[in-house]
């Protein structure tokens, strides 16, 4: 019989390991389809971890194991923390609320005190660049501006895991670039444990402190990259691009090795 | 020889739009009119050149001899199909929505109800009404029953389909924020239901008038308290054509003025954030 776990282990402080933990975990779905072959993989606690693969890899099946969305047919699921945010491919906002609102609503769902909640939701506002549109409704803001919306909602509820599934796959590069970058101030300022999906090996390579390169049919982890030059807390620190441009090219090999 | 080069280029100017409320709201508002004058003017026409008797089809000029003549005894008839359709019109909504909602929340209630909500709905209203009148006798009791009767379907089934179309990512975001069901239902799937609620609401208008007036032809209660319907049938009957258009005019104005009601509401509610309400060119 195939043992299925999920434990929440409340832990205030991110813990010197891993702060979620994935052991043997493995997924059929209802119907038989294979969508995961066991897996081992753990998220450093403060790091920025990428999954790469094409479609149908189980990228994200793993992401929503690790938000509890979905329970994992064998193996476990150990997270260290239930202080998490979900960000979408799609904005997924309340069309019917203006910006301050949306940025609230996770917090406030979650019972944070309104003086708290405004507090951070600003503060949030301010770091994604929408001052001055708190009062617009989301129909009236740009593509790139809803994700943003998106992001301060994600960090409003002040979390210590962000899963995040593609979540720029929808704009433009230079929008993309630009979110990238808000990305890492977050992961700067609140050292943030990341788990972001994307297709694309630029933007993998730029975020990621490790890059989990997953096959298909079914999903499986292909190589775990660690990268020779990480982001770092110092927004100015030069990253050695001959050693990322090493580190991009491997994470290509290993997808090719995967579409072959 | 051709001359080239000297022909004009062609320039499109796209010149900033005036304010021009006025000239916009003549736009709206005379070609009704103007189609109207027209169509009373060719209306008398025909009459006069055909001598058509009366009974057959009043003249306008008939018809606005009549309205001075008998709106006096309208007024009472009028507003007893104003309250039975109106009142029929709010328990419709207010019994759809939570059909609906106990619909969405347990698919068991769905399975079980819904195909009785059909039922209900293909009813021909006709043959029902009779019932009604045996039931609960006649009176203005039975005919806001069979126009909420009528009314429901709409509504619940608008309801239930906004209902079951919330974005499943918004759903799955208020369940990871541990939202109990009743939050998440006002606080989301309502609020995102509302487009196909007003829908519901506004199909709901004409039909609730429809059924209470039907109901006043079954129940054929006079002195006043058997409405327009019971104006309608019986101007038929002593063949007073006059007062069946007038009758017939009053139950349509009964009934634009409750869709109405439901449109401005619907434009003030979703102002903001629905396609649906907003200005064609933003």
């Amino acid at each position: 019989m195939t043992h299925a776990d999920i434990s929440v282990r409340a832990a205030r402080q991110p813990a010197p390991g891993p702060l979620v933990e994935f052991t043997g975990t493995e997924k059929v779905f209802g119907n038989g389809f294979r969508a995961l072959a066991p897996i081992d993989l753990a998220l450093p606690a403060a790091e920025i971890t990428v999954l790469v693969g094409p479609s149908g890899c189980g990228k994200t099946t793993l992401l929503r194991m690790a938000a509890g969305l979905t329970a994992p047919t064998g193996g476990r699921v150990i997270r260290h923390t239930d202080r998490m945010s979900y960000v979408f491919q799609d904005p997924t906002l309340l069309a019917w609320r203006t910006v301050a609102a949306n940025v609230e609503l996770v917090a406030k769902l979650q019972k944070v005190p309104r003086e708290l909640r405004r507090e951070r939701a600003g503060k949030a506002i301010e770091m994604v660049g929408l001052t001055g549109f708190e009062k617009s409704y989301p129909r009236e803001l740009s593509g790139g501006m809803r994700m943003r919306v998106s992001l301060a909602r994600a960090v409003t509820s002040d979390p210590e895991l962000l899963l995040m599934d593609e979540p720029f796959a929808a704009l433009d590069e230079f929008t993309r670039d630009k979110m990238g970058s808000e990305l890492l101030h977050m992961w700067r300022s609140s050292r943030l444990t990341v788990m972001f999906i994307t297709h694309s090996i630029p933007e993998a390579v730029r975020l990621g402190h490790q890059v989990a390169v997953l096959g298909t049919r079914p999903g499986h982890l292909i190589e775990l990259v660690r990268s020779p030059s990480p982001p770092s807390l110092d927004p100015d620190a030069e990253r050695d691009e001959a050693a990322l441009h090493e580190f991009a090219l491997r994470t290509t090999g290993q997808l090719g090795g995967a579409r072959a | 020889m051709t001359v080239t080069g000297t022909a004009e280029p062609a320039v499109t100017e796209v010149r900033a739009a005036r304010p021009a409320r006025r000239k916009k709201l003549a736009l709206v508002v005379l070609p009704p009119v103007a189609a109207l004058v027209i169509g009373v003017a060719l209306w008398q026409l025909i009459i006069v050149i055909w001598s058509v008797p009366g009974y057959l089809m009043p003249s306008p000029l008939t018809m606005a001899r009549t309205v001075g003549d008998d709106m006096s005894t309208m007024w009472t008839p009028t507003w007893v199909t104003v309250r039975e359709s109106y009142l029929g019109f709010v328990i419709a909504g207010v019994a759809g929505v939570l059909c609906a909602v106990v619909m969405a929340r347990w698919r068991l209630f769905e399975r079980g109800l819904f195909p009785y909500l059909v039922i209900v709905q293909t009813l021909p209203i006709v043959a029902i009404a009779p019932l009604f009148v045996v039931w609960l006798g006649a009176g203005p009791l039975t005919n806001t029953l069979v126009g909420a009767m009528i009314a429901l379907f709409p509504v619940a089934a608008n309801t239930l389909s906004g209902l079951k179309s919330t974005d499943r990512n918004l759903v799955q975001l208020y369940a990871m924020a541990g939202a109990p069901p009743r939050v998440q239902l006002l606080s989301l799937r309502l609020p995102a239901a509302l487009p196909a609620i007003l829908t519901g609401l506004r199909v709901a208008a004409g039909a609730s008038v429809i059924g209470a007036i039907v109901g006043e032809f079954v129940a054929g209660v006079g002195g006043g308290q058997g409405g327009l319907g019971y104006v309608i049938t019986e101007s038929a009957v002593q063949l007073q054509t006059p007062q069946l258009f007038l009758a017939v005019l009053l139950a349509s104005v009964v009934s634009l003025v409750l869709f109405t009601a439901v449109v401005i509401v619907e434009r003030l509610l979703l102002r903001r954030w629905h396609e649906s309400a907003l200005p064609a060119d933003e």
